[in-house]
């Protein structure tokens, strides 16, 4: 399989930029390498050349080596309904106004499309490595929970109790004691609502054994691939690190290690103790001094956060500098990654499975 | 007796928006009113911030006259369907609320309606000074908003539509409803709160928000030409470092209308502490509202 690299994490971390800085230096060191990104900043996006291009991979024009593609979650649920139903069915699902609400916004839907788009990229073969970004929905989780979420969906309990435990043919919709039930339920919501929902996901339904086939294959890539964990050391991103690890764990996926964005030089943690030498102006002496001391205590949190981070689930720790301004071109991107021992991890994968020529 | 205050706290992900809403609602019941803090997301941000990691969904009291809650969708689908739709005499409840658990889950409107119905109830109910909602961050955020008037043109008559034309009327109402955005001054945060605040304002989904600038940082007292003559080393790097982030500050704080400033806290450890030290910051500076609804 394609050495597929994921990289997760809360919202706000800087997942989006990491993906592209590392999709960016494996470009660089000669592995043909896509970037999925979910929702990238007007300034990514410009970077990778990707403001008005759809899910389909693009060449970055001055980058050899790197693609780029941004997810459609409509366009890639069309796809789905035209992959995996039945035409007659793929045709009704397709006009039916919740089938574009739920694309537009059914949480998992954009996890599971993500999904659906990376296994798609393995496939093709097309790529010596992929980077998946992930969507922010359940902090990063649904990306992971999509395929058995989606799984639910068409085998619900609604569905079940609608139909009883076999597929119904349309004409016998819904079974005797459903029946006064939803007309109570359309009475109380003053609509033909949940009728219409339900033939909805009866015909979701007719789907249900190719898409939980589809999705056990989505969960093995998502099984083999390389999770990286992004976060920041403040304390809410910690925070949500921690329950990230402990949800992740739930569902047996053992991140392979976790970048700290943003992070100040642990030098300054001691420097800041030790007297200053060279400013003769004892004015400015002490601003800088002050200054130090008070960016000290900042990286002497950041020290603190991961490596208690690093010592409770067992993964390494790359830390990524804090650079200001913000990267804004892709050889900006590839100096924020190009340093750790990340990329060279990352880089033997690619090499490890490349064929040779 | 002044009505209840409903004050959303959202903004871009990462900008502190729980931090806010959990220092809002610490201050506020520092100066004796009764409040009621909701966390509407998923993150558990503000329970951790009130140090209260797991909050249920029935008030607890977290510290004197501050009851924390945070949204649990199976619960405030019963009480919807319990208080507020009046479900008829008879009907088997148990399984139309199964029913409409998975419709919650497809129908568009349905789970956001029912997501921002719980901080409306706990308005109407009147049993707060303030009810402070840690809202998700702003697209989402606009959603619910903007649920209610998609629930009113799907369903053409019926209690639904009548519950949501008197939400849309309390989330509209500026003598009972504030939103704040939360945005740190760098680009990222200051432009989507700028597109938001169009976005609030074209499509009126509340009254004009407020935009609180959080992480801002002192001024050192050093300038740009000070570094020249700092010699390499820590010293120089943390230097030159302030006065980059000074300076990308003052472009992009300038660059949006706020109200309120808040600090950035460096070398602070907990989400408990921050939000304490935030509630310190902020005083009575939110406060000009407060009885403002009588």
């Amino acid at each position: 399989m394609t050495p597929t690299i994921i990289v997760t994490g809360a919202g706000g971390v800087g997942k989006t930029t990491l993906s592209a800085a590392l999709a960016s230096a494996l470009a660089q060191r000669g592995h043909k390498t896509l970037v999925l990104t979910i929702d990238p900043a007007k300034r990514l996006a410009d970077a990778l050349g990707i403001r008005d291009l759809g899910d389909e991979p693009q060449p970055v024009s001055d980058r050899t080596g790197l693609w780029a593609a941004m997810l459609d979650v409509s366009a890639s649920w069309e796809a789905i309904i035209h992959r995996y139903a039945e035409p007659e069915v793929g045709d009704r699902l397709l006009v039916n106004p919740y089938f574009r609400a739920i694309a537009d916004r059914f949480p998992a839907a954009q996890a599971y499309a993500a999904g659906e788009r990376m296994a798609e990229y393995i496939e093709s073969r097309s790529y010596d490595m992929i980077v998946v970004d992930t969507p922010p929905s359940g902090g990063g989780i649904d990306f992971f929970r999509a395929p058995a979420t989606t799984g639910d969906l068409v085998s619900g309990k609604l569905l079940k109790w609608l139909t009883g435990s076999n597929m119904p043919g349309r004409n016998i919709l819904y079974r005797f004691t459903a029946r006064p039930v939803l007309r109570i339920a359309d009475t109380v919501l003053g609509g033909p609502m949940l009728s219409d929902v339900a033939d909805f996901l009866i015909d979701l339904r007719t789907m249900y054994d190719a898409l939980s086939n589809r999705s056990r294959t989505i969960e093995r890539y998502l099984r083999a691939a390389h999770t990286i964990v992004a976060t920041t050391a403040d304390p809410t991103p910690v925070h949500e690190t921690r329950r990230f690890f402990r949800e992740l764990g739930g569902i047996e996926i053992h991140p392979d290690g976790i970048i700290f964005n943003r992070t100040l030089p642990r030098a300054w943690v001691t420097d800041a103790e030790r007297p200053i030498r060279g400013i003769d102006d004892p004015a400015l002496r002490a601003l800088a001094k002050a200054n130090l001391r008070a960016w000290a205590g900042e990286a002497r949190r950041q020290e603190d956060a991961a490596d208690e981070i690093s010592v409770r689930y067992g993964v390494e720790v790359h830390p990524v500098a804090w650079v200001t301004p913000p990267p804004t071109t892709l050889d900006d991107l590839e100096d924020l990654v190009s340093a750790t021992k990340l990329i060279d991890e990352l880089d033997a994968l690619g090499s490890a499975e490349k064929p040779r020529s | 007796m002044a009505s209840t205050e409903l004050i959303f706290i959202s903004g871009k992900g990462g900008t502190g928006k729980s931090a806010v809403a959990a220092a809002l609602a610490i201050s506020r019941a520092r100066s004796g009113q009764r409040i009621l803090a909701i966390d509407m997301g998923q993150s558990l941000g503000l329970g951790a911030h009130l140090r209260s990691p797991e909050l249920p969904y029935r008030p607890v009291e977290v510290r004197p006259g501050l009851h924390a809650i945070s949204m649990d969708r199976a619960h405030a689908l019963d009480e919807y369907l319990k208080l507020q739709l009046r479900v008829p005499q008879g009907a088997p409840t148990r399984q139309l609320a199964g029913a409409l658990a998975v419709l919650a889950d497809t129908a568009p409107g349905v789970r956001e309606i029912i997501s921002i119905g719980k901080p409306v109830y706990e308005q109407w109910r009147g049993e707060w000074d303030a009810v402070v909602v840690d809202a998700p961050s702003l697209g989402q955020f606009q959603s619910y908003l903007r649920a209610p008037t998609t629930i009113s043109t799907i369903v053409p008559s019926g209690n639904v539509k009548a519950q949501s034309e008197r939400l849309e009327a309390t989330l509209l109402d500026p003598g009972i409803t504030s939103v704040v955005i939360v945005a740190n001054p760098a680009e990222l945060p200051v432009r989507e709160t700028a597109e938001s605040l169009d976005v609030f304002s074209d499509e009126t989904l509340c009254p004009p928000p407020t935009v609180v600038m959080n992480r801002m940082l002192d001024e050192s007292g050093l300038s740009a030409s000070d570094l020249a003559q700092l010699p390499a080393g820590s010293v120089s790097d943390a230097a030159t470092m302030q006065v980059a982030l000074e300076g990308e500050q003052r472009t992009w704080s300038d660059a949006i209308e706020w109200s309120v400033r808040l600090p950035y806290l460096r070398g602070v450890l907990t989400p408990g502490e921050v939000a304490e030290q935030l509630a310190d910051a902020l005083g009575d500076r939110m406060d000009e509202r407060a009885g403002g609804a009588a």
